[in-house]
């Protein structure tokens, strides 16, 4: 069974957006129907450690970029650099990911956040979570994947 | 007025932590470093009063750069502004010499109650 609720992602990811982006806890709500098509931005972080795993965000690329604008404090009719997408992005998932390892029994160490259209091939992990929400009217996908055996190769190492 | 140095490998989060040290009340005279290798050249060349520093960077971790400062001779007051606040990360940090950890996500309430303190 997995150490890690539901509920306590759920409270995680709509903390991290009351604190950092909209100033309010209701701003992420749940949204069974989730998903984000073709256009999906992924950002994610490893857990290496007694629990092998990830935490990753899920969302659309516009949304992406609204979520940029919001955590820069841009206008809304400002073009956001793509690099400042990917930082977002990653930053929030590196947020979200700390707080999931924070949940764990057996604390490991983070690596750093990753963003790409798509979770790499060879991901042989399983997803243990999956939190479908909505952030203004956009889907917001929040999953915590576990690793059954460390065979997994993760980018980047230890940081 | 207090200088104060912001280390983060995250611009956007580099952004966030100013912006909420504004909102906090903080009038501080704000410098950047994206690592923690940029940040210790920064320290050697002109050292802060305080740095804010977060914790897993590339080139030097937040952890690296605060005990290499104590090895050089530097004491700097330094807080890590980290994803991960658990007490495991809490007991490393002031071990190695930090006045403060603040966990992200942060509001400016949580920057004023641990940083205060540390101003009086």
């Amino acid at each position: 069974m997995s150490p890690i609720a539901h509920e306590e992602v759920q409270a995680i990811a709509q903390e991290v957006f009351a604190a950092m982006i909209d100033g309010e806890p209701e701003s992420l709500v749940p949204w069974p129907d989730a998903g984000t098509g073709s256009d999906a931005v992924v950002a994610w972080v490893d857990v290496h450690g007694p629990w092998l795993g990830r935490a990753s965000l899920e969302t659309s690329t516009p949304a992406a970029h609204e979520l940029a604008r919001a955590l820069l404090s841009m206008e809304a009719d400002e073009t956001v650099p793509r690099e400042d997408v990917v930082d977002a992005l990653g930053e929030l998932a590196n947020v979200v990911g700390g707080n999931v390892k924070a949940l764990l029994p057996e604390h490991g160490t983070l690596g750093l956040p990753n963003v790409a259209d798509r979770l790499p091939d060879g991901h042989l992990a399983a997803a243990v979570q999956r939190v479908p929400l909505a952030w203004r009217g956009h889907p917001f996908v929040v999953t915590v994947w576990e690793v059954a055996e460390p065979t997994v190769s993760v980018r980047e190492g230890e940081r | 007025m207090i200088r104060v140095l912001v280390a983060d490998d995250s611009r956007v989060m580099r952004q966030i932590v100013i912006r909420t040290l504004r909102q906090a009340g903080y009038d501080w005279e704000v410098r950047e470093a994206a690592d923690g290798a940029q940040a210790l050249e920064e320290i050697r060349a002109d050292e802060p009063d305080v740095v804010l520093s977060d914790w897993n960077m590339p080139e030097m971790t937040g952890i690296e750069l605060l005990r290499r400062l104590r090895q050089e001779g530097f004491g700097t007051p330094f807080g890590f502004v980290t994803s991960e606040g658990s007490p495991e990360m809490r007991e490393k940090a002031e071990a190695a010499g930090a006045l403060f950890l603040i966990a992200k996500p942060f509001t400016p309430e949580s920057f004023r109650e641990v940083i205060d303190p540390v101003l009086a």
